[in-house]
């Protein structure tokens, strides 16, 4: 099941058609700077676990979450036509996302219309691929994670919605190898939203009302260096929150941190800046 | 001697037959009282119950076997209550206790009416009586213990927590019952003077005897006081439930049956719906359907939407249990302006009932939905009147701006699909 070496890293639906798993990257990591990172971070464990992968590149258009839940259905429905047609056309059968909001649109907005798909977490594939052996840590792994405690912000539509809350866990005890997780007091299906979702990501927050300050802030209080996060809005969200309450951890998605713990970084800082788009 | 206590025992015919009138009136007044709830219930778009019920047996089972069994982990074992420490508590004491009492009123009555049919169908004697009673009289204290708490609640009034002045009334009615329930007991035990133990097996019941300690003739006379004092709490309450917030006993496990909530899902409109009706999203109360109105009366106003939702907590104008609450108002409101045939008052939804900023204050996270007791779906009232709003053209902003963009890129953030796999480039440095 590896990706023959003549394919590009990323390959798309169209130069690897013999793909057994669809990544589903968004809008978020194709567009947001930041959020690029987590796609480029699920690539280089996808590609060292040896999955066989294609993204849809330029063909794969909005789930249009936000725009059902801003109440623009007809928008919605649009897309996801458009989508599930997409999808169909390329026999597309088990699907990873890394984005909570586009797992519950493909399983459960999706199922509405027609597409019928095994939608799969981000986490879910790497805890699937951990106990199965096949993300081994290379030999002299470059670095330890994540040093001080580590947090977990669950999202609320992976963890509430959809019910994930062991999988992830059990990738970031791999990641951060031994330490144990501190959790906030509010977590699994009890967990606080970062104040992103139903279309509030594209909505202006008073500072001094901001769901993300409060979250953050819960976090922080637990004395973690470091929170994980699964959803590229709650990565966003943690960020502003961190600052906003004038902390120092760092914010990262548990896929960024197992390419840390394995030593998957590229050599060359440079490789991280490359020009984004947005 | 079998232990047994007579029914209607010390209670003259005369009074048996009132009873029975009074207690005909009270179920009456409870029927029309659920009747004028239903009503409203029925402003709504029609959810098709009759389905429910046609097919064959199997058929049937298959179609009710989900709201069943709902009903009996979510209502009958208090499931959904749980996770909310002495509340939690006391409300599962209060349960229990009320059910046992109501359940023994039962098999009492169908005691009495077998015994009537024939003398060897009595059952309520020998090991069944003791059990009974000992059951009774123990889980009692449980209902006054739950009541108890309740009322200290109601005084210490926790913001989340909804309150009427029907709320004491409600509290104080069954706190007279549970001790009046006791007191009759103890002075049956004193007239009737039963022994070992027939007497033994109603241990807070023979506590009380011994604290009131009367001789039998004035046991005899307030007994008969004492129980018509009782029948008449007991009767009042019965006739309150449609009235008070009692009614959940009623709409609460009724929409538990109905409720099919998946959390992340949403109702689908169809363009055929939106040429037949002339509208997309409800913009007054009835468009939304039998079984959210029904919610609307399930609610009992615990305030746990309210305590778990991000948007309440960060002071932002919006409460799920408010939601809820404006929108019961505009139920009363509209059944009254049809009854009245005024149509030009029945209430908009938008801006009169609920502001524009208290829907857009919602994330969606699916919090208050997953922790109503009663299964209401508030995200779904939020997020379905949403979409009249779009359609009137009433976002603006940064959001607008993001649907626009998703309408014209297929991203919200407006940029070329031919830029969608830009990230890659950083995977392959160039050597």
């Amino acid at each position: 099941m590896s990706t023959p070496a003549d394919l590009p890293a990323a390959p798309t639906v169209k130069e690897n058609p013999s793909f057994e798993i669809l990544y589903w990257v968004g809008c978020a990591a194709s567009y947001d700077r930041r959020a690029q990172r987590i796609a480029r971070a699920m690539v280089r464990l996808l590609r060292h676990a040896g999955v066989n992968f294609a993204i849809l590149g330029k063909e794969e258009k909005c789930t249009g979450d936000s725009a059902r839940r801003l109440g623009d259905e007809f928008l919605f429905q649009e897309l996801a036509t458009a989508n599930i047609e997409t999808l169909n056309k390329y026999n597309v059968k088990r699907i990873v996302a890394h984005c909570p909001h586009c797992v519950n649109a493909l399983l459960k907005d999706y199922a509405q219309f027609g597409g019928h798909y095994e939608v799969v977490h981000h986490t879910q594939l790497l805890a699937e691929l951990i106990s199965a052996g096949k993300l081994p840590a290379v030999a002299g792994a470059s670095a330890p994670a994540a040093a001080g405690a580590v947090t977990y912000h669950d999202p609320c539509y992976l963890a509430r919605v959809n019910g994930i809350h062991e999988a992830p866990r059990e990738v970031l005890n791999t990641a951060i190898g031994g330490q144990s997780l501190c959790e906030m007091k509010r977590n699994r299906a009890n967990t606080s939203c970062c104040g992103a979702g139903g279309g509030r990501m594209w909505m202006e927050e008073d500072p001094k009302q901001r769901v993300s300050t409060q979250r953050a802030g819960e976090a922080l209080a637990t004395g973690a260096k470091t929170v994980a996060t699964g959803c590229p809005f709650c990565l966003t969200m943690m960020s502003d929150g961190v600052a906003a309450n004038g902390g120092e951890a760092r914010v990262l998605d548990i896929a960024e941190l197992l390419v840390e713990r394995l030593g998957l970084n590229p050599p060359a800082a440079p490789a991280n800046n490359a020009p984004a788009t947005s | 001697m079998t232990p047994t206590r007579e029914t209607f025992g010390n209670i003259p015919l005369s009074s048996q037959l009132a009873f029975y009138a009074l207690a005909a009136a009270s179920m009456a007044v409870f029927a029309w009282g659920v009747y004028r709830r239903w009503k409203l219930w029925r402003l709504g778009t029609s959810i098709n119950a009759r389905d429910l019920i046609t097919g064959s047996l199997a058929a049937v089972w298959q179609k009710i076997r989900g709201g069943a069994k709902r009903v009996a982990v979510d209502a009958g074992a208090q499931k959904r209550v749980f996770g909310h420490g002495i509340g939690t508590f006391a409300h599962v004491s209060m349960y229990v206790g009320f059910m046992a009492l109501f359940v023994g009123t039962v098999l009492l009555e169908a005691d009495n009416v077998l015994s009537h049919i024939h003398h060897a169908l009595k059952f309520h004697e020998g090991a069944y009586y003791v059990a009974y009673e000992f059951t009774l009289d123990v889980l009692g204290l449980l209902f006054l213990l739950g009541t108890l708490f309740f009322l200290g609640r109601r005084l210490v009034k926790p913001p989340a927590l909804g309150h009427r002045a029907t709320d004491w009334y409600v509290l104080l009615g069954f706190l007279a019952i549970g001790v009046t329930g006791y007191i009759v007991e103890a002075l049956r035990i004193l007239w009737q003077q039963p022994t070992g133990i027939g007497a033994h097996c109603s241990p807070v019941g023979l506590w009380l005897a011994g604290v009131l300690h009367l001789d039998v003739a004035a046991a005899r006379s307030s007994h008969f006081l004492v129980w018509w004092i009782h029948s008449f709490l007991v009767f009042g309450f019965i006739a309150s439930i449609p009235f008070t917030r009692l009614f959940h006993f009623v709409a609460g496990p009724m929409h538990i049956f109905l409720a099919k909530n998946v959390l992340g899902a949403m109702p689908p409109v169809t363009m055929e719906e939106v040429e037949a009706t002339g509208r997309v999203g409800p913009a007054d109360i009835r468009h939304f359907s039998q079984q959210q109105l029904l919610s609307l009366d399930a609610c009992m106003e615990c305030g746990r939407c309210e305590e778990v939702c991000p948007a309440f907590a960060t002071a932002k104008p919006l409460s799920p249990k408010r939601v809820v609450q404006d929108l019961k108002g505009a139920m009363e409101k509209t059944a009254a302006a049809l009854a009245a045939g005024k149509e030009a008052d029945v209430p908009p939804l938008h801006g009169t009932v609920i502001a524009p900023e208290t829907l857009w204050s919602c994330t969606a996270c699916s919090a208050c939905v997953n922790t109503c007791p009663v299964r209401i779906d508030q995200l779904t009232f939020i997020l379905t009147l949403r979409r009249h709003l779009v359609a009137e053209g009433a976002l603006s902003g940064t959001a607008a701006t993001a649907l626009r963009r998703m309408q014209s890129n297929s991203n919200p953030w407006g940029l070329p699909a031919a830029e969608r796999t830009n990230w890659t480039d950083a995977l392959t440095p160039k050597s």
